[in-house]
């Protein structure tokens, strides 16, 4: 592991990734406690706390979802731990009664949620601004807008977290996350701070007539905001034009200001403290101003509180953003739409542009790994559906398999929600099949999105004896976010080897049919697809093959695969280059000059699969022994 | 419009499609699954020759008729005839387990024992359920006497054994889509990509009212007699109106029509042609004016082209066949029957 994140060298300045900095910060912050469910783009962080965590004295664990995590970390907290939970957005939205809940009850030691918000959706299905549920629940929110405050503001938030007895969260995005700058580091205490004795008559419960503290809570909150080191102002006394930035916002923001040549006259306000908002500062500059910008990722949060703000204190400001639509509405912020938008409010001309190169950038589908089994199981399930009679109702879910809804899966899906939601969108539609519904239906879920929230989904689609199909796509791995482990691994973010669940042991004690396939066996498992989507009630196919990372990585014997291309028949073939152009694997390319198939050496991993597809046999695989 | 989606639009999604297999065995687009022809992938030709084989879509038939047959010979109810015969094997070993005659298993030993053919592209059962079949044997062919009496991808086969190019004198027995999507191979719509067209070595008919749609079948199985148990199955002149099952242990049943009617594929009903007029040889049962046992046993065989007259010459030679006179209004009988298929599959 990384020195910078555990050695005490308080002053020296290193470069750190923003993921880090969050690591670093919370070994700073002495924290007793670690627990989180990967999303991207906050996935590093909580492995990265495992990894150093017996090293630091404190306890990290992969938790089986968000809501585990959070509430573990609640437990923690009554008996005056520091601890801090690691989500993405939708995790966030996943602890949400958690969250509320935990709002009105308040805490006893430092309770930190560090939520990852994806603008752009690069690693998610949907755009969230958590910000939201820091507004919704009364629950203070900081965010950093570079490195440096990812770390300091760890501290911060457990300090404003005990002084308030109030959970706080600290919002990133993907740019911060996964960004990297410089940091200078920190003290880390020796030891962690000694727990409490939880008293007899101690108390942390939610009841309404919580609700009035809560907001006393939140009042409080932004008293302490009023002074935050993490809200800056440079500008002139008194601007006329004000930019309000959050987050990336404003370094986005001074970099536009920067090329249109440092307008004296235009302020800059840059908030740390993004919920409850710190409305004296605000208003100092605000009653002078005639515009205001706002600049933020994903809503127009801070957009739509300055025109509350305006309208209730009665100031005559044009406000811009991205509802006013200055700004790109939808995506993420980058310097491309905060230029123009900085230029347009301040009237200042855009400066030139150099053009680099006309050639558009390449256009890449999301794809499979090569080898990936998810291909094979989504190539079986399409042959599969096509055989029935009456067309099936495929529904999916999140993990890797997302991406079988394009090309990558032959289509291979028609709804999806939100993680989870497949065997209960399932269940539904089964439950058709005795009013007049006859069509097979048919869901997925990976390994660790069973553990995740399908299970009480299969309790209930069992028990209701929905009439579907769920096909466990087990790898053996969380793939998606970076092989964490989860309770059919058998491995724990400590690294402790810990007894792994069966899947298919808690399918059959939970009274469901189950079979295990290796999706690798095309023709077998096509047939016994189609078998059980025959048989009543609930089935489930357990699809057994390791996720092709791990499975490269730990095969014993060195397999080679090749195009023979005498027997390859090109374009000639009918086959209408099925191995590259419909089987689709990175490893599956075409040789232009031989007009015939060939093999990426680099990206095949051996899988051998493709040549049981080749018509002409013209693929060849060879094992051999590893030297 | 991509051959793939023609073929979906115009022929499966319109239950058009008699899963004869024309359009499979030359690439992994298209399959076949319980009697049903299968798109699974996308392919993005626009000139696949499933497309060009496809019994089911336009061609001209009279251009392609004048390709293979003499225009003097066709008739406007049971196509191009040069003879029609009253026939059957004269070996009894054929006719036991043979729908009718044993016919076309008499003609297809000779055709493979005088070297006319060096295999053959025929049904057998695997199971419950009819496969296509590749003969290279006398005992190859006696396997795969009867009827299934459901419309099997045989043509699956003969795409592929033509693809391999080991056998050169293949023939082909099939009902009217079959024989007609053989002839479409004959034609090499596409000559660069003929899938070895000129293996096709002789194309014998079989008539045909209807195939059943599979499930359907095993729906009467499973209310008269199992699958695994129907020695037989025929329908008698239409005033019985019923289709008569023989079990194995040798009783019959007899099922009214309208209950089978319905298990009857559309693709069947909007069919045409009863006789296979694209064929060297067409052959069907026996169906005597003088009523429904007089010619029970016995095949009705038309010759079609110089191939089939010279394939008949030899089976009478060799003795293979018995031939009976065709009796008065036989012939009559066969064109009303042809007719009325017809004038039918215009209806539907």
């Amino acid at each position: 592991m990384d020195w910078t994140l555990t050695t005490n060298a308080p002053g020296k300045i290193v470069l750190m990734q923003g993921n880090e900095a969050i690591v670093r910060g919370a070994v700073e912050s002495g924290i007793h406690f670690a627990a989180s469910y990967p999303g991207s783009p906050s996935s590093q962080i909580l492995g990265m706390l495992g990894k150093i965590a017996k090293e630091r004295n404190f306890y990290a664990q992969w938790a089986t979802n968000e809501i585990a995590a959070f509430q573990a970390c609640l437990g923690t907290s009554f008996a005056g731990a520091r601890s801090i939970c690691i989500v993405k957005q939708n995790g966030l939205l996943c602890i949400a009664d958690a969250l509320f809940c935990a709002a009105q009850h308040g805490i006893k030691g430092g309770v930190v949620v560090v939520t990852s918000d994806d603008p752009s959706a690069h690693s998610s299905t949907n755009e969230f601004d958590s910000r939201h549920m820091a507004l919704s629940a009364s629950i203070p929110m900081l965010e950093p807008t570079n490195m440096q405050e990812a770390k300091d503001m760890v501290p911060y938030a457990f300090e404003i977290s005990e002084r308030t007895k109030q959970v706080v969260i600290i919002r990133l995005t993907t740019r911060v996350c996964h960004g990297r700058g410089s940091v200078a580091l920190g003290q880390i205490p020796e030891t962690q701070r000694k727990l409490d004795v939880v008293d007899e008559w101690d108390r942390m419960v939610c009841v309404s007539f919580r609700h009035q503290v809560m907001l006393d809570t939140l009042e409080a909150a932004r008293e302490l905001f009023e002074e935050s080191p993490y809200n800056h102002y440079s500008g002139p006394e008194h601007p006329e034009k004000l930019i309000v930035a959050g987050g990336t916002g404003c370094l986005y923001t001074k970099e536009a200001l920067h090329l249109l040549g440092d307008p004296a006259d235009v302020g800059l306000l840059e908030l740390g403290t993004v919920w409850p908002l710190p409305e004296k500062l605000l208003l100092d500059k605000l009653r002078t101003a005639k515009e205001v910008l706002a600049v933020e990722e994903v809503d127009p949060f801070l957009e739509d509180e300055l025109l509350r703000l305006a309208g209730r204190e009665g100031l005559d400001l044009k406000i811009w953003g991205r509802n006013e639509g200055t700004i790109n509405r939808v995506g993420e912020l980058d310097p491309d739409h905060v230029l123009p938008a900085v230029s347009a409010f301040t009237g200042l001309p855009m400066p030139p542009r150099q053009k680099t190169s006309d050639v558009p950038l390449l256009t890449r589908d999301l794809n499979f790994c090569a080898g990936c089994p998810h291909r094979a199981t989504f190539f079986v399930l399409k042959q599969a559906m096509r055989r029935e009679k009456v067309p099936g109702i495929v529904v999916g879910d999140i993990g890797c398999y997302y991406m079988a809804g394009s090309e990558a899966g032959q289509y291979g899906w028609q709804v999806n929600n939100c993680m989870g939601s497949g065997i209960n969108v399932a269940e539904g539609l089964g439950q058709l099949s005795a009013y007049g519904m006859d069509q097979p239906v048919v869901t997925m879920c990976g390994d660790s999105t069973f553990f995740h929230t399908v299970l009480p989904g299969l309790c209930n689609a069992s028990y209701h004896n929905s009439n579907m199909l769920l096909i466990v796509l087990d790898n053996s791995a969380t793939a998606m976010t970076g092989f964490q482990p989860h309770p059919g691994t058998g491995l724990t973010a400590m690294g402790d080897e810990v007894k792994p669940m069966s899947i298919r042991a808690i399918c059959e004690a939970m009274n469901c049919t189950v079979e295990e396939a290796d999706p690798f066996e095309i023709e077998e498992t096509t047939a016994l697809l189609n078998d059980m989507l025959h048989r009543p009630g609930l089935k489930v196919l357990i699809m057994k093959q390791p996720c092709a990372t791990l499975m490269a990585k730990s095969r014993k014997e060195k397999v080679t695969v090749w195009v023979d291309q005498d027997k390859c028949l090109g374009d000639n073939c009918g086959c209408d280059r099925f191995c590259s152009r419909v089987w689709g694997c990175p490893g599956n390319s075409w040789d232009f000059k031989a007009g015939k198939a060939v093999i990426d050496p680099v990206s095949c991993v051996g899988c051998g699969v493709c040549a049981k597809l080749c018509p002409q046999g013209a693929i060849q695989v060879k094992k051999e022994a590893r030297a | 419009m991509l051959s793939t989606y023609a073929l979906d639009t115009q022929v499966l999604k319109k239950d058009l499609c008699t899963s004869c297999g024309a359009c499979q065995g030359m690439c992994p687009y298209w399959g076949s699954w319980n009697g049903r022809t299968v798109w699974l992938f996308d392919c993005d030709r626009k000139d696949g020759r499933c497309q060009a084989f496809c019994p089911r879509m336009p061609y001209d038939r009279e251009a392609l008729r004048g390709r293979f047959f003499d225009a003097a010979d066709v008739d406007p109810d049971i196509g191009p005839c040069k003879g029609l015969y009253l026939v059957r094997s004269a070996d009894p070993a054929d006719r036991d387990g043979a729908q009718h005659g044993g016919t076309v298993t008499a003609l297809l030993k000779l055709a493979l024992a005088e070297g006319l053919i060096d295999a053959a592209v025929l049904n057998h059962m695997n199971g419950d359920d009819p496969e296509g079949f590749l003969a290279t044997s006398a005992e190859d062919i006696m396997a795969c006497r009867g009827s299934s009496f459901r419309i099997a991808p045989t043509l699956a086969k003969l795409n592929e054994a033509l693809k391999a190019d080991e056998y050169k004198k293949i023939a082909v027995v099939g009902t009217a889509c079959k024989t007609l999507a053989t002839y479409k191979m004959l034609a090499k719509p596409y000559p660069d990509r003929d899938n070895n067209a000129d293996n096709i070595g002789l194309v014998i008919g079989l008539f045909c009212g209807w195939g059943l749609d599979w499930d359907g079948l095993k729906e009467l199985a499973a209310k008269y007699v199992p699958l695994d148990e129907i020695a037989h199955m025929d329908i008698p002149p239409s005033k019985y109106h019923s289709l008569v099952i023989r079990a194995k242990d040798g009783r019959e049943v007899s099922v009214d029509l309208d209950e089978v009617t319905p298990l009857v594929r559309l693709a069947c009903k909007a069919c045409d042609d009863m006789t296979a007029e694209f064929a060297d040889i067409s052959v069907g049962s026996g169906r005597s004016a003088d009523g429904w046992d007089v010619d029970k046993g016995w095949n009705e065989l038309i010759v079609r082209s110089e191939k089939g007259a010279k394939l008949l010459q030899l089976a009478r030679e060799k003795g293979v066949l018995e031939f009976k006179d065709m009796p008065e209004g036989g012939l009559d009988k066969l064109k009303r029957a042809a007719a009325g298929k017809r004038s039918k599959a215009v209806r539907e």
